[in-house]
């Protein structure tokens, strides 16, 4: 167990401990609106890093798992006769989305295994493209599945009667929960089993398969929980928002913001997801409300993505590392170098 | 049956469109292993750049393929000599975020020049009609699958044909060896990219004609694309042609016979279908590791 | 030649990272917490209430889908704001329009009414451009009690989700659009009326609902359906749905269109040679400048279309707000697009609910705007407990290339054309 390390356990805690307790200390509602969002795109992040990190399968289509979560709350809640305004208000009722959500995870997991199967039987290039296709395929069903969706009149959700001074609350909580439980899971695989799996997938799946590793059932548990962490933050998402149309909510923004959030942290490591959503949203978000009203806020952006990937092509996590590793050789040798070589055996030969 | 001939003729005519497009996706693809996410926006940029020839000049839009082309071939060798050239062949997914923020700064300069208004460019004969055997068929349209399939048979003799088109097709089927023979690979890289650039240029011009187009038009027709190159096998010129001509005509078939709200649908299960029993696509072949 | 896979990349460990997960996390916080110091200062004094200005919050689309008629609202605030402080300001004070951009998303529209909420502390809010923005919108500016005027959001969850705060500025909700043709078309003598109807519509809580209610109309009267389907907002290609149309060989094509594919309709029914006795199309062939400019001036002549607003109408303000406009943007009153005068029409209404008041509460506002009628450009405006207003809309078509008000009599300034000239005539 030598990936159990008390003192980075220690630091977890003290993280999502402080960020629990964050709604305390900022209760001002524009900040809290913002962490929740930077919170649901970390969470996707780092869910998308399980399969599209660890195990080097780019998807471009994790927003169809994100609708799909969106959707089956608010199918389930409609049919559950809650969503109709002034329908049965108790804080009860208003919780009851927050309890459906385990559920559905699993669900929506289970239910993308034979997606997945057929998914995943293409490599590279052609499975981003292929599950971009699945986005569009979701997309389209909830645009034509109007008996359930509502199709393009979109579908609401019932508007919980929380306190306005804490309205923001129970989302923020259960996104930090949502984050929580993907970093956990990350961490979890990382050390164990799967994790060795899946990096061998990544650095040669031919390879791996020969050595026997069971390629199909790595790539499987991975996807699923993956997409089962997406649907979630897709339902709180949408709870939250309080309507939701096909084309918001599998939104192919969706999926290449989670990307470039990966990319940009650090694609493959643990933290790096989570910062990359920690700069990209509040960034973005500031800059669309700021410097929105001249056109030049897409230029602008193309051009700090462009930046970045080529100063930092391994994204922000490991280029810093490198920086530190490097201070700190100069500095006291001892100390970063170790910590820092990989724990996964690097592919030696060719 | 008359319904159907006419979606199959229509049908036909909007695949050799995005056959257009969808070869220099392709090629791209082919030279660099690079999938250039920018392509829709190329081809959008090309609409402009045909647009505005038409609105300040009055320059005939088939006509202005012949100033938008070489431009947007500088463009495509800009584009991969300043950001993808640089990729290590290990940081080839990245190229999909490059290219897709290429695609972002695109739109995001023709939103500045064009404002987001849908355009189209109407000259002339826009809405003068043939009689085929029959059959109403739009001037445009066979204008639009002549001057595609034109501009296809081209590409497919320079590539079959030509010094450099040997080069590049060495360099597609194994770049080490290409390079080991001779073949200035970064260049014939470069170059094949600028092509891929260069025929959604001309591709812009005929798509502005026949449907109207903003800046953020890219992303539905770079979902397009890319599921026709996979359909057809990735890096496969033949493969991508056909599998835009099915899409072209599967849309056409089942709007007019069903329902529109199905048609794009109908290629995505074509699409699906093919995949399951062919993951490499129509015309792909199968490398080891990579698709 | 296996994968060209060089060198393989260190994964990182949870140890090092963290270190600077948090700095990072600590930098952005800070960023925050300076910007909201920096943009909170220039409003934060609140001595000489009455020299302030009133700042009227709206988050308008500047890229995405919407950014378009984003725009042509924006127009209308900006209109009404400068004639209102031209004036001497509401109760004194001059208006001042805060926009900010959402790039056509709904999570950005959410987290700009809460920011220009709850951070810049705004007075008012008006709505954005788009049912499907204004909802959520809507939903924000409800938990904090502030009225939510809007000019574009009249989709039926609109009104389905029973917001008291919100009041849908135009006379008729988006579904009702159609009605007025359809009170024209059964006003007809039973010879002239058409027999048969086709309904092409775009999948959109705009449009196709148009389309719907006019079918139900019309099958009552006994119109047969010979043609129903809506396609998806994506088809760039209607030239296979307009075939179909032509094979049915309707009498009347009641088209729920939005702009682009109104557009691609006529094109394509110009090209396949395709000439209905009757065309009414819901948006879209309400553009005065652009209808013409994209199918082409001489293809426009008959068509119908519907409008909240006309030029011609003799309606509080109208000549006022025509003059203003073409003084900022030029052009012909024919040439002002109806989005300008609705988002004109809720500065009007907001104007009225203050001066009666006498104060800026966005309560007060929202228990005054529920009673009473409320004059603006557009007529007499009055809502339901939902925010749904109950008037009619007014019948335009194109007559001699200019788009004019046809019915009812009392808004109409030329008689109908009751069939339809053909293409290029």
């Amino acid at each position: 167990m030598s990936w159990f390390q008390p003192w980075g356990v220690a630091r977890g805690l003290i993280v999502f401990g402080a960020l629990a307790l964050a709604p305390l200390l900022l209760p001002q509602h524009w900040m809290l609106n913002l962490a929740i969002f930077t919170l649901m795109y970390a969470a996707l992040a780092v869910a998308w890093n399980l399969i599209g990190g660890y195990a080097g399968y780019v998807s471009l289509g994790h927003a169809a798992f994100f609708g799909i979560g969106a959707y089956t709350l608010g199918i389930t809640l409609d049919k559950l006769g809650l969503s109709t305004p002034g329908a049965a208000s108790s804080s009860f009722h208003d919780l009851v989305p927050f309890l459906l959500l385990p559920a559905i995870g699993i669900a929506v997991a289970l239910m993308s295994l034979p997606v997945a199967w057929v998914a995943l039987r293409t490599r590279a290039t052609t499975f981003a493209i292929v599950t971009l296709t699945l986005l569009f395929v979701v997309q389209t069903l909830a645009f034509n599945l109007t008996k359930l969706t509502g199709g393009s009149q979109g579908l609401a959700f019932p508007v919980p009667s929380f306190a306005v001074d804490s309205f923001e609350r129970p989302f923020y909580l259960a996104m930090l929960a949502l984050l929580a439980l993907a970093m956990l899971i990350s961490w979890y695989v990382r050390g164990a089993k799967l994790g060795l799996a899946l990096f061998a997938i990544r650095d040669d799946e031919d390879r791996a398969r020969g050595l026997g590793v069971r390629t199909t059932g790595a790539k499987l548990s991975a996807f699923a929980a993956s997409v089962g962490l997406t649907a979630m933050c897709g339902g709180v998402w949408a709870y939250y928002i309080s309507f939701i149309y096909p084309q918001f909510a599998v939104d192919p923004l969706i999926s290449i913001g989670t990307v470039l959030m990966v990319y940009l942290g650090g694609r493959g490591t643990l933290w790096g997801p989570v910062l990359g959503a920690a700069v990209v949203i509040p960034a973005q978000q500031y800059l669309a409300y700021r410097f929105g009203q001249n056109n030049l806020y897409l230029i602008g952006y193309a051009a700090v993505f462009l930046l970045v990937i080529v100063l930092l092509p391994r994204g922000i996590a490991p280029s810093l590392a490198d920086w530190f590793r490097r201070r700190g050789r100069r500095a006291e040798a001892q100390e970063g170098e170790p910590e820092l070589t990989p724990r996964v055996p690097v592919r030696g030969g060719g | 049956m008359r319904t159907v001939v006419q979606a199959v003729i229509l049908g036909l005519s909007a695949g050799a469109v995005y056959a257009l497009m969808a070869s220099g996706l392709t090629l791209a693809f082919g030279v660099m292993r690079v999938v250039n996410v920018a392509q829709g926006a190329l081809v959008i940029l090309g609409a402009y750049g045909s647009y505005a020839l038409f609105s300040h000049l009055h320059a005939d839009p088939f006509l202005s393929i012949l100033v938008v082309t070489p431009l947007l071939f500088v463009v495509g060798v800009a584009v991969q000599m300043v950001f993808l050239r640089r990729l290590r062949s290990d940081e080839r997914e990245l190229s999909l975020l490059v290219t897709f923020a290429v695609a972002i700064g695109i739109e995001g300069v023709l939103t500045l020049t064009f404002k987001t208004n849908y355009r189209s460019i109407n000259p002339s004969y826009a809405n003068r009609t043939l009689h085929l055997l029959g059959y109403q068929v739009p001037l445009v349209r066979v204008l639009a699958f002549v001057l595609s399939a034109g501009v296809l048979a081209l590409l497919w003799l320079a590539l079959e044909r030509t010094r450099f088109g040997r080069a590049l097709r060495a360099t597609v089927q194994n770049p080490t060896s290409a390079r080991l023979l001779g073949v200035e690979v970064e260049r014939v890289a470069a170059v094949g990219f600028g092509l891929g650039a260069a025929t959604g240029a001309a591709a812009g011009a005929v798509y502005g004609i026949v449907w109207p187009f903003n800046p953020g038009s890219h992303y539905d027709l770079i979902s397009r694309l890319l599921s026709i190159v996979v359909l057809g096998g990735l890096g496969s010129l033949g493969g991508a042609v056909v599998a835009a001509l099915l899409m072209g005509v599967a849309e056409a078939v089942v709007a007019a016979t069903l329902s529109p709200v199905w048609s794009s649908f109908a290629f995505f299960a074509v699409l699906i279908g093919v995949l399951l029993v062919r993951p490499q696509g129509l015309f792909g072949t199968v490398t080891r590791g990579e698709l | 030649m296996g994968k060209p896979h060089g060198h393989g990349r260190p994964y990182g460990r949870p140890q090092g990272r963290f270190r600077f997960a948090a700095a990072l996390a600590v930098a952005a916080l800070l960023l925050a917490a300076c910007s909201s110091g920096k943009s909170s200062s220039p409003s934060g004094g609140n001595q000489a209430q009455n020299s302030k200005p009133i700042r009227i919050g709206a988050s308008i689309s500047r890229s995405g889908d919407f950014s378009d008629p984003a725009q042509l609202v924006l127009r209308g605030y900006k209109l009404w704001a400068d004639q209102v402080n031209a004036k001497g300001g509401l109760l004194g004070r001059k208006v001042e329009i805060v926009t900010v951009d959402d790039a056509s998303s709904p999570n950005q529209a959410v987290t700009n009414y809460q920011n220009l909420i709850t951070r810049d502390k705004v007075d008012l809010t008006f709505g954005p451009f788009s049912s499907l923005l204004t909802l959520p919108s809507a939903q924000v500016a409800k938990r904090y009690g502030y009225a939510f005027l809007e000019p574009e959001g009249g989709g039926p969850k609109v009104f389905a989700a029973k917001l008291p705060n919100l009041f849908f500025v135009q006379p008729a909700p988006a579904v009702a659009q159609g009605q007025v043709f359809a009170d024209y078309v059964l006003s007809l003598p039973a010879a002239q009326r058409p027999k048969t109807a086709a309904y092409p519509s775009l999948d959109d809580p705009f449009a196709s609902p148009v389309a719907e209610a006019v079918r139900t109309r019309f099958e009552q009267a006994g119109i047969r359906t010979v043609y129903n389907h809506i396609y998806p907002a994506e088809t760039t290609d209607l030239t296979p749905i307009v075939q179909k149309v032509a094979a049915a060989k309707p009498d009347v094509v009641v088209a729920g269109t939005q702009s682009e594919d109104a557009y691609s309709q006529v094109k394509a029914m110009v090209q396949l040679g395709f000439s209905p006795k009757m065309l009414f199309m819901s948006n879209g062939a309400n553009a005065p400048t652009e209808f013409p400019d994209k199918v082409g001036k001489a293809n426009v002549n008959g068509v119908f279309s519907s409008s909240t607003w006309s030029p011609d109408a003799k309606t509080n303000g109208n000549a006022e707000f025509i003059a203003a406009y073409q003084k900022a943007y030029g052009g012909s009153p024919n040439g002002i697009d109806g989005n300008t005068a609705d988002a004109y029409a809720v500065g009007q209404v907001l104007q009225q609910a203050v001066a009666k008041i006498g104060a800026i509460d966005n309560q007060k506002i929202i228990a005054t705007l529920h009673s009473g009628t409320w004059s603006t450009i557009q007529g007499d405006l009055q809502w339901d407990a939902d925010g749904a207003p109950n008037g009619k809309d007014v019948l335009l078509q194109w007559v001699d290339g200019t788009l004019v008000p046809v019915f009812p009599a009392d808004r109409a300034s030329k008689q109908p054309v009751a069939v339809k000239p053909p293409w290029g005539g």
